[in-house]
């Protein structure tokens, strides 16, 4: 399996996300209204070397991605990193209209989700609501779109989306993912999952591995489920050949001080760690820490 | 020991994160579901092979035996439901709204109680770490007697011209904002304070919905002199995900919190819980409780696992009940006199 990047720089700052005070998402919100702003961030953070960029298929990263297609030659050597699908976007279709005619929409119609006319030689209506492997196929070449032409390193599967899957125990959805990824993207298959311990078991059990897996990790045990003691038992045994792993959340959404909480991490067997920021200082800070512990 | 047997009924969007959330619990055994929809029936009939499927949900409940049954269907269709779960005497966790009949509500938790019955209504703000913790403090005296409250909760769900055509469009089947999302706002009232004696001024907007409203606002009253407001908007386009914000006002300080967080104001420190006079924050960061199996927030998984809990002994004390669903019920039926 090919390495991961040490340090992969995420995107949860430019859209409105804190998971701990709703507040700050606004001030966030309101600063990275203007994207030329999160195009500032993304010049200080090549600038200071990092190569490895991960960013959400939501509707702004649509622009974002058209951004750094323009501008390849400014940025030759970048690696992304992509979480699908964005689970809001139909969470929100789903309370309004109900599961059946958010799929018909979500697959017949040409709506700002995706514009699936013309992917759908796969089948009709009837047949896809019969194999969710294939209306999962359809749903990562939707969400797929807005990255193509870029050089995407991994695709994850967004945690929401992981961990649901995940309680039904269906081995086949895993697979398929995994060979699809693999096959017709030529990317790493890669999960974000909150029960890290639960997902690592049970790929294991399945027997599906050179996969990149990417969770919560942090020193208060945040977001991380069943606890912080199973994390690291099943971290410390980890083959990294098999699932390179990536930690997120690593300061709790600022409950941890950045020296402390990369401290906590070192010799910890982890691959890789994504993280936000919005300032020049903060993005130095945080890679020569990462640096000095990783 | 033998594992409890659950059925679910309704395998819309809260059946389907239920069915996730407690399916990898060790002492369960989901043995049956039940939707009328074609599209979710036939996918789960391809990979859940040792599953029962049903149509209809009174085919689940005697043919299938469950031990409990998770029902999330449409509200109108809860109260038959219930009625024949304890029949059958089975434990039952329902989705809010608890029923769409004030009536039925009182009636239902009698029945459930006088048969020994678990009974949990999905009251999930019950089980927020931030809300929980303000729980803990109201009733430690933090911020004295509570004289003022104001709830509200927002959501951008409903933004788009509704026809009413689907259950969510019509009172008489638990649609309107009224129903399904301020009785979120209510029950969390009702879980800090109590069950209220009156309602008063409620006014409605609709914007987009043909036959229900989209904004509810109205005032509560208890007995001794505590009063305060509920103001529910689910065409916010503002809020990226649904919000519950809260504000207490009491004779020693005040609270401001929502599920991520909370400021408190206290007059005088209070060394017990380490505040000082003035303004405190506490983050969920400070307060969450971890869950075994987390899909959509730890409240979700800690609902169901408390729900099983009661059931198997591990606990007794109930937290949303159906009798505190029919206090939310209570209110839900005042304020649609109004109207």
């Amino acid at each position: 399996m090919q390495k991961i990047d040490k340090i992969v720089f995420g995107d949860n700052q430019f859209f409105g996300i804190n998971h701990m005070s709703q507040e700050k998402a606004q001030q966030l919100t309101e600063k990275f209204h203007d994207i030329n702003n999160i195009y500032k961030v993304y010049n200080l953070v090549y600038d200071n070397g990092i190569k490895a960029f991960f960013l959400n298929s939501n509707d702004r990263a649509i622009e974002i991605c058209n951004h750094f297609k323009d501008n390849n030659k400014k940025f030759p050597d970048i690696s992304f990193y992509v979480s699908i699908p964005y689970p809001y976007k139909y969470a929100n279709m789903v309370a309004e209209k109900g599961i059946v005619s958010s799929m018909n929409d979500i697959l017949f119609k040409n709506n700002t989700i995706g514009g699936a006319v013309g992917m759908i030689a796969k089948g009709s209506m009837s047949v896809i609501s019969k194999d969710a492997i294939k209306l999962m196929q359809i749903l990562i070449d939707l969400e797929m779109k807005m990255f193509s032409g870029l050089n995407v390193k991994v695709i994850f599967l967004q945690n929401i989306i992981t961990d649901l899957i995940l309680g039904y125990n269906i081995k086949e959805v895993f697979e398929e993912y995994y060979n699809y990824v693999k096959k017709k993207y030529n990317s790493i298959p890669g999960l974000i999952t909150q029960n890290l311990p639960y997902t690592l078991n049970k790929m294991k059990e399945w027997g599906i591995k050179d996969m990149v897996i990417c969770s919560s990790f942090n020193k208060i045990g945040y977001l991380m489920s069943p606890d912080i003691n199973s994390y690291l038992d099943v971290i410390k045994s980890n083959n990294k050949n098999d699932y390179q792993l990536m930690a997120m959340s690593t300061l709790a959404s600022g409950a941890i001080k950045p020296d402390e909480a990369y401290q906590f991490l070192e010799n910890k067997n982890i691959q890789s760690i994504v993280f936000g920021a919005s300032s020049k200082n903060h993005i130095e800070d945080t890679k020569q820490l990462i640096e000095k512990y990783i | 020991m033998n594992k409890l047997k659950i059925g679910i009924i309704g395998m819309g969007r809260m059946g389907i994160t239920h069915y996730s959330i407690i399916n990898p619990h060790p002492d369960i055994e989901i043995i049956s579901v039940a939707d009328t929809t074609n599209v979710v029936v036939s996918i789960l009939k391809k990979y859940l092979k040792n599953i029962e499927i049903y149509k209809d949900y009174r085919e689940l409940i005697i043919k299938s035996k469950p031990d409990a049954i998770i029902v999330c269907t449409p509200p109108d269709l809860h109260s038959p439901i219930l009625e024949l779960a304890a029949e059958h005497n089975i434990h039952t966790f329902v989705e809010k709204p608890y029923t769409v009949c004030y009536e039925d509500s009182i009636r239902l938790s009698k029945l459930f109680e006088s048969k020994n019955l678990i009974n949990q209504v999905g009251y999930v703000n019950r089980f927020n770490d931030v809300f929980h913790y303000v729980k803990e403090i109201i009733d430690d005296g933090v911020i004295g007697d509570v004289i003022r409250f104001k709830s509200e909760m927002f959501s951008n769900t409903i933004t788009s011209k509704d026809e009413g055509k689907g259950w969510r469009g019509k009172h008489e089947s638990g649609g309107g904002v009224i129903f399904e999302m301020a009785s979120h706002a209510i029950d969390l009232i009702n879980f800090l304070l109590g069950k209220p004696i009156k309602v008063s001024g409620t006014s409605i907007n609709k914007i987009f919905s043909k036959n229900v409203e989209d904004i509810v606002s109205s005032t509560i009253f208890y007995n001794n002199g505590i009063n305060g407001t509920i103001y529910v908007n689910w065409s916010d386009t503002s809020y990226r995900k649904p919000t519950n914000k809260i504000e207490l006002f009491g004779s020693k300080g005040k609270i401001l919190a929502d599920q991520h967080s909370l400021k408190i104001f206290l007059n005088e420190a209070n060394t017990k819980y380490n505040y000082i006079n003035g303004w405190n924050t506490v983050y969920i960061t400070d307060v969450f409780r971890s869950v075994p199996f987390y899909v959509r927030g730890n409240e979700f998984t800690g609902q169901l696992y408390h729900f099983i809990d009661l059931i198997l002994g591990k606990k007794n004390n109930s937290i949303s009940s159906f009798n505190d669903g029919a206090d939310t019920q209570f209110v839900i039926n005042e304020m649609f006199k109004e109207i």
